[in-house]
């Protein structure tokens, strides 16, 4: 009987097919259910919205440190050891100052009477300045500071212990590394401040020149101390062919010097400091505010 | 009795201090090797890559101290040439962007201000090869420690030293790899002239520009603040160095006081009479201000608007 014969291997080809397809589907299935529990067992790296840490932050801060030509009595690789315990393996939300009191002792060095030059909203311009002009020093000037610029860097609980992926932002987190290690170098930085002290502020910004929520406002002010610090210089910047939002008799200005002067600083404004002003012209040379009077015009 | 003490005690005493003189003695004029030279290149070269410029991708900066290190390190100091740094050239070679070149002489410190590190310009300095050995020093000695630290022979002394033949090295590949619009930035005040007929540009970076790869090389001449005029476009040095480009078959032009170089110079000398700004601004708007003024914003609103008349009255 050849139908017969013919229809039952058909049916044990398509059962087989069938059972092949079904053991497909369960060993796909079983296959992203373990793996997925692979990864959830795992080590897990807490995920952040600011960049990570910056790569062989190691040899970068070494490199600087053994660069920073007062550093000459410093020992380089203990002030590295010293930072790095104040944040590796640690969760990065959880950083306290006294997590970075041993790095400050070893870097912290004396500053020169007249030459402290604090600022807010003119980072660029201010460190062009003291690039050019080696008679003042801001934060970023200082060992601390020069090592830590541009740079980041947090911990995480598991290994290694550092994490280069991702960094909390101050948003997420305000007990961060960056942000607490910028709050306690500038108030040390405050402190050690003495004579005439100089503010360069942004005069061309909406929202006022000075803020009291700046880390100039909030910490180096109230750190500046009244037996070293004689008077308190600003230098109002304003963007060349930019905004005069605020001047010397501004609402921010007049608020700042009230404040200074409760203190007992001497206080004085000067608005558009002629050198910083000159370094504003190389980037605006042909601006009407920028014309110079001299005889030695551009001949071409 | 105490005649003899003292002349003993003299005798002793300038005994020592020909000894301590023997042994500060050194053996070449030149400063020693930078301390933590190794730290610091590595750094640099770090620094360089993660931070200045990354678009150069990465590096391997152990590599590159080795390659750079075995140029000179056990050898006679006064025997290193050029080509003993091809392996590290080859390692920390880049791109450098077409019309951003910028070749100096007797202005360095101005250079690296004015280049703003990329932002403005690329000079040599702003490449990874100069970024990593600038205002460095080093050289090697037959022995331990390889390095010498105390002393190393200037170019006087002799020239196949460590340093020069880095920078001659450095200055022709930097040439080699230039494009677009070329820029050099001369010193008029120089003494010898803005070009020196014998340099690093006259002798290994001219020779190595590729001409095809060039449009156009603009020539900056400019004065110190104080200094004198010794030098400027279309005279001695300067016009010497305009025919032998134009001989070579490159468009040349030439600016004396280039302006957003005058205005960097003028930054130590704010109050030169060459630096004073020619606007009429009323003295509310520049000079020192205490804040003790009340009430005169109105009357520094119309100063400033009258000020503001009479400028533009002037420039019509």
């Amino acid at each position: 009987m050849p139908p017969r014969h013919s229809k039952w291997p058909r049916t044990i080809l398509l059962a087989g097919i069938a059972l092949l397809l079904v053991s497909l589907v369960v060993a796909a299935v079983l296959a992203s259910v373990l793996t997925r529990g692979k990864q959830e067992m795992g080590p897990r790296r807490l995920k952040w919205k600011d960049k990570g840490t910056t790569r062989n932050l190691r040899e970068v801060i070494l490199g600087r440190c053994y660069s920073y030509v007062a550093a000459r009595d410093k020992d380089c690789l203990k002030i590295w050891e010293s930072l790095k315990q104040a944040f590796i393996y640690k969760n990065p939300c959880n950083i306290t100052p006294e997590d970075y009191q041993p790095l400050m002792e070893l870097a912290s060095h004396p500053i020169p009477c007249n030459k402290s030059l604090f600022w807010s909203k003119t980072n660029d311009l201010v460190h062009r300045y003291t690039k050019s002009n080696h008679n003042f020093l801001t934060l970023e000037d200082t060992l601390l500071g020069y090592m830590a610029d541009r740079v980041s860097w947090c911990g995480d609980p598991s290994a290694p212990g550092i994490n280069y992926e991702s960094c909390p932002k101050r948003t997420e987190c305000e007990s961060n590394p960056i942000s607490v290690f910028w709050k306690m170098a500038s108030k040390m930085f405050a402190e050690a401040a003495c004579g005439v002290v100089q503010v360069m502020l942004n005069g061309s910004i909406e929202a006022g020149a000075f803020r009291s929520s700046s880390i100039f406002g909030s910490i180096e002010i109230s750190n500046l101390n009244p037996d070293k610090v004689s008077a308190v210089q600003i230098w109002l910047m304003h963007d060349i062919g930019g905004p005069q939002s605020e001047s010397c008799s501004g609402h921010s200005i007049k608020r700042l010097k009230g404040i200074l002067e409760e203190r007992n600083f001497k206080f004085n404004c000067e608005e558009n400091h002629r050198p910083v002003q000159l370094l504003q012209c190389v980037n605006n040379p042909d601006h009407a505010d920028c014309r110079l009077c001299s005889s030695k015009m551009e001949t071409p | 009795i105490m005649n003899i003490f003292f002349l003993s005690l003299s005798f002793v005493s300038l005994l020592f201090m020909t000894s301590l003189s023997e042994g500060q003695e050194k053996k070449w004029k030149g400063e020693g090797t930078t301390p933590n030279l190794e730290n610091i290149v590595i750094g640099r070269c770090y620094e360089y890559t993660r931070i200045v410029n990354p678009s150069v991708g990465e590096k391997n900066c152990s590599e590159l101290w080795e390659a750079f290190k075995n140029a000179f390190i056990n050898k006679d100091p006064c025997s290193i040439l050029p080509t003993d740094y091809e392996l590290f050239i080859n390692l920390s070679l880049h791109t450098i962007p077409p019309n951003k070149s910028l070749f100096w002489e007797n202005n360095q410190l101005l250079v690296n201000s004015f280049s703003g590190r990329t932002r403005r310009y690329t000079a040599l300095g702003d490449t990874l090869i100069g970024f990593f050995a600038d205002l460095l020093n080093w050289c090697g000695q037959a022995g331990s420690p390889g390095l010498d630290y105390d002393s190393c022979p200037t170019t006087e002394e002799c020239e196949n030293n460590a340093v020069e033949s880095f920078w001659r090295m450095a200055s022709i590949t930097y040439a080699q790899h230039s494009s677009g619009v070329i820029h050099v930035l001369l010193n008029g005040s120089a003494e010898g002239g803005a070009y020196p007929v014998k340099g690093f540009f006259a002798d290994y970076e001219i020779p190595n520009l590729q001409k095809d790869k060039i449009s156009k090389i603009v020539i900056w001449v400019v004065d110190d603040i104080d200094g004198p005029d010794r030098d400027s476009c279309g005279t001695h040095t300067v016009k010497i160095l305009e025919n032998r480009l134009k001989t070579l078959g490159y468009e040349v032009t030439c600016t004396d006081n280039y302006k957003p170089v005058m205005f960097l110079l003028c930054l130590d000398h704010p109050d030169h009479s060459n630096c004073a700004f020619s606007s009429s601004a009323p003295a509310a708007q520049r000079g020192p201000i205490s804040s003790d003024r009340e009430g005169s914003w109105n009357k520094l609103i119309f100063v400033t608007f009258v000020g503001f008349l009479s400028r533009s009255a002037l420039v019509y």
